[in-house]
């Protein structure tokens, strides 16, 4: 190592990378929950321009769904790195 | 490039049509006041207290008319201030009685209704029918069980109607 003042050129790149991917990573679960989340629980023939109760109910939960879903896949693909 | 005198003659054009038409405005997304101003309304407390208000509206502005209505019966023998003051009192029972039956009906309607549909999580006539089961139901169950089931089917069906004819762009 040249210096020990901070990460090296090559270590600052990787971090980078990971951010990128981490942020690609994170804005795709975003739209991916959007677009499941609006299919699932909004109809088609929009009547009013207004969420009525029924939709918010069903967003919060399948919001609220979608969320546990990723965590517990996450905590399965996390604990079983051989697959 | 283009774009800018395309955009401007846009502009141009958009400005004299815009007197004619309305601006179609950018996407905003809503900030926390509008968020928690809409959340409000999706609260079954603040919605059955709002409709149960409104009912009572209602009911005195019908109790009023239908009292004004009412013959007194002893009309020969009473001068026409006795008459007045007669009617009077008759228009304001009759409309608080109404008022209270008119506010109670509002606020388990309305509170049917949302809990109902909390719980399904659909916009549907469906919850209009079992709102207005349980309004009829409740209102009527002084009667004995035939009268509420009376009342059940016959308030579902009245509230269901409404709905239908108030939702004629479905």
């Amino acid at each position: 190592m040249a210096s020990k003042g901070g990460p090296s050129n090559l270590e600052k790149e990787q971090m980078f990378g990971m951010a990128e991917k981490e942020m690609e990573y994170r804005v795709d679960l975003f739209n991916r929950l959007t677009h499941s989340c609006f299919e699932k629980c909004i109809e088609k023939r929009h009547k009013e321009s207004e969420l009525n109760m029924g939709e918010n109910s069903c967003i919060d939960r399948c919001v609220s769904k979608y969320w546990q879903v990723t965590n517990l896949v996450g905590q399965m693909l996390g604990n079983k790195p051989q697959i | 490039m283009a774009s800018p005198e395309s955009s401007a003659a846009a502009a141009g054009a958009g400005t004299d049509a815009a007197s004619q038409s309305a601006v179609v405005e950018p996407i905003r997304m809503p900030t926390a006041e509008e968020i928690n101003g809409q959340d409000i309304w999706n609260n079954c407390a603040v919605r059955s207290v709002v409709s149960g208000v409104m009912g009572g509206g209602l009911g005195v502005l019908m109790g009023l008319f239908f009292g004004a209505l009412d013959n007194p019966i002893m009309a020969e023998e009473m001068t026409a201030r006795q008459q007045i003051v007669y009617t009077a009192k008759q228009m304001g029972r009759r409309s608080m009685s109404n008022a209270k039956t008119f506010a109670v009906m509002g606020v388990i309607f309305s509170a049917a209704e949302c809990v109902v549909e909390k719980a399904r999580a659909k916009h549907d006539t469906t919850n209009t029918a079992v709102a207005g089961c349980v309004t009829g139901g409740a209102l009527a169950v002084k009667g004995g069980p035939q009268a509420a089931c009376v009342g059940c089917a016959g308030f579902a069906a009245f509230s269901v109607l409404i709905e239908k004819f108030f939702d004629r762009h479905t």
